[in-house]
């Protein structure tokens, strides 16, 4: 009874999304699922990002009151495009318009599906699958969009011998609370910058105040204070979980520069040398272009680039506070020591939320 | 001889601080707070034509100790500690100087002072039963965390005013224009304000009751509502003024006051205090969940 009722949904979903109207749910009951009201709406394949295509012709770019490029705003970090390029997409770095939706009906069917053995949380009850908000198809083929591959360096020596004795290093200390990454420590949210679209927790906010710019995430909170005034850095000494930016405009595009990251904040493997420019341009009247580059000579054998559009959402964000409540780390650190003491090591399924939330 | 002469050094006298008066009216910047009768401050003003708190600000009282008066003494593990943990002595900056409990009440405050130190360890809401959040790095809550020990910068734009506070990269959004209803109780409140005259006035709700108001136990209920009161009193300062409403602790409304000083050094920033490491081996350790690298 169940796996039929899952097939007719997903039928349903199917023809649903042949329709070029925007895609609601249609929960087992045969109601609307309501929409996540933070989202400020759903899905839809009538506008796919296109960045072969110039801004459009009737729209200004806004400024703030004080004459500064308005980027501000509540955004939604979620996409179906992957980071990498898929194998089976080697040498194809954009779609046509036709196959970004016929490419993002197919992720959105799947997302929509529900498998009682491995869901952990329903999210499509919430209103909270990408496909109940503003997220649409996307030409790219994948997220980042140099190295002309799509993927991610290679890394370097140095980088290798480094992670080898890290991990010899956490096998010796054992399983503790600080085994899991960063976000479920609650020390950084989603790893910390740059905020690669995808998983959980996905607002995000811009708010501009004259010669600042604040950079907040609802993961645990995170803000990032921006300054605009062209101050140097930090000594090179003084290091943090997010890193000290410093912000100038180039046209309509806040570019961000960032420095003094912690050793130990480890994004996908890099270290002391890990150094991150960030952009942000308003594309038209409800996406942001969010782009980054990350280079570190210790890690990555040559720098790499993401381009990612970022869907306007409606206030507000609620506060996280992630460590005040984080009831799931003692339960995590007790499990993974009694795993180890049987001789059991990770459970081999998927996690629940991607690598980008584990670090 | 010496008569002319004391004459001659109280003339000089006497002009220097006419001379003192006059170049401190025409050199604002360096004026004090202005006498009584004097014309109040006026900010400079911001885009939308109100005062401009735009800037990095501190307290500089001793109330995250003791918001009462208290005396300098050891602090907890004194002979690990010694002078770094030590307590300096304040005075009250709670105005008429003692906070009004209820009689039940303050019985519980004095419970609060002798478990300080205590952290319950538990994966659920039992860890709040005990003990100042404060020493296991978790949010402070609303006047605390503007008269901790640390900066916190003011961002200002018509729509909301937001404060970053350097303690645990705390932001808190003032919502100006529209006002939001809040969703759900926090940690930090939920901020609706709007302006009267020179003054950011800012009404404070929907807390939780884990938050106390200092090291010494002072606490609330999740019934607290505060009402904030910042006022530009020269270039360099802000008056504020926090009024506490908790009918289930305190037999009457009552007020904490003092001046915020403006961080004037060049290229003033908050620097990250990220706590949350820091506490993981208090925190985790009693249950073997912190195993130190060898």
């Amino acid at each position: 009874m169940r796996n039929r009722v899952l097939v007719l949904l997903t039928l349903a979903m199917v023809v649903a999304l042949w329709a070029p109207v925007p895609i609601v749910a249609q929960g087992p009951s045969g109601a609307a699922a309501t929409p996540n009201v933070k989202s400020g709406g759903t899905a839809t394949t009538k506008i796919v990002w296109d960045p072969t295509a110039p801004p459009p012709s009737n729209w200004t770019p806004p400024r703030t009151p004080w004459g500064d490029p308005d980027v501000s705003g509540y955004y939604l970090n979620l996409t179906y495009t992957p980071l990498e390029r898929p194998a089976a997409l080697a040498g194809k770095p954009l779609y046509t318009a036709e196959e970004a939706i016929a490419a993002f009906k197919r992720a959105v069917a799947l997302d929509a599906e529900v498998d009682p053995t491995t869901i952990h949380y329903d999210w499509k009850e919430y209103g909270m699958d990408q496909w109940q908000s503003p997220v649409r198809p996307n030409r790219r083929t994948s997220l980042i969009v140099d190295p002309p591959d799509g993927r991610i360096p290679p890394l370097t020596e140095e980088a290798k011998k480094r992670q080898a004795a890290a991990a010899a290093a956490e096998r010796a200390k054992g399983p503790d609370v600080r085994t899991p990454g960063t976000y479920t420590r609650c020390v950084t949210g989603n790893g910390g910058p740059p905020r690669i679209p995808g998983g959980v927790t996905a607002e995000s906010q811009i708010i501009q105040a004259p010669g600042y710019v604040l950079h907040l995430i609802e993961g645990n909170s995170d803000v990032r204070v921006i300054p605009l005034d062209g101050r140097p850095h930090l000594p090179q000494n003084v290091r943090t979980w997010l890193g000290d930016a410093r912000g100038h405009f180039e046209g309509n595009t806040l570019v961000v520069d960032s420095t003094n990251f912690l050793p130990t904040r480890d994004f996908r493997g890099s270290s002391s040398g890990f150094h991150l420019v960030e952009r942000y341009t308003m594309a038209d009247a409800r996406t942001l272009k969010y782009e980054f580059t990350v280079d570190d000579p210790t890690t990555w054998a040559r720098p790499w680039s993401v381009e990612a559009p970022l869907p306007k959402i409606e206030p507000p964000l609620y506060e996280f506070a992630c460590h005040e409540m984080n009831y799931g780390l003692i339960n995590f650190a007790m499990g993974s020591q009694i795993r180890e003491k049987e001789g059991i090591g990770q459970s081999g399924r998927a996690p629940v939320f991607g690598q980008d939330e584990e670090r | 001889m010496h008569i002319r002469l004391r004459g001659v050094m109280v003339a000089v006298a006497a002009a220097s601080v006419a001379a003192f008066c006059v170049t401190a009216v025409s050199m604002s910047g360096q004026a004090p707070a202005p006498a009584a009768g004097a014309q109040p401050y006026r900010a400079p003003r911001t885009t939308d034509g109100h005062p401009n708190l735009n800037g990095i600000w501190q307290a500089f009282t001793t109330a995250d100790w003791d918001i009462e008066a208290h005396s300098s003494g050891p602090g907890p593990h004194p002979e690990i500690m010694g002078v770094y943990g030590a307590q300096p002595g304040g005075q009250s900056i709670v105005e008429g100087g003692e906070i009004p409990y209820r009689p039940e009440a303050l019985a519980k405050k004095k419970a609060n002072f002798d478990n300080r130190m205590k952290t319950s360890i538990t994966n659920d809401p039992h860890r709040f039963d005990t003990g100042d959040g404060e020493l296991e790095c978790f949010r402070v809550g609303v006047p605390r965390a503007t008269y901790m020990p640390f900066p916190f910068q003011i961002f200002q734009n018509p729509g909301e005013i937001n404060i970053v506070y350097e303690y645990k990269g705390a932001l808190r959004t003032i919502y100006m224009d529209p006002h939001f209803q809040a969703p759900v109780e926090s940690w930090m409140g939920w901020s609706n304000g709007h302006w009267e005259g020179e003054t950011l006035v800012v009404d404070v709700t929907d807390f939780n009751d884990h938050t106390w108001f200092d090291r010494a136990g002072n606490y609330h209920s999740d019934a607290l509502k505060v009402t904030e009161r910042y006022t530009p009193i020269s270039p360099f300062h802000l008056q504020y003024e926090a009024t506490i409403e908790d009918p289930k602790v305190f037999t009457r409304p009552w007020k904490v006051s003092f001046p915020l000083y403006r961080r004037l050094e060049p290229n003033i920033q908050l620097v990250e205090f990220n706590c949350v490491p820091f506490v993981e081996e208090l925190v985790y350790g009693p249950l073997g969940l912190y195993k130190p690298y060898k």
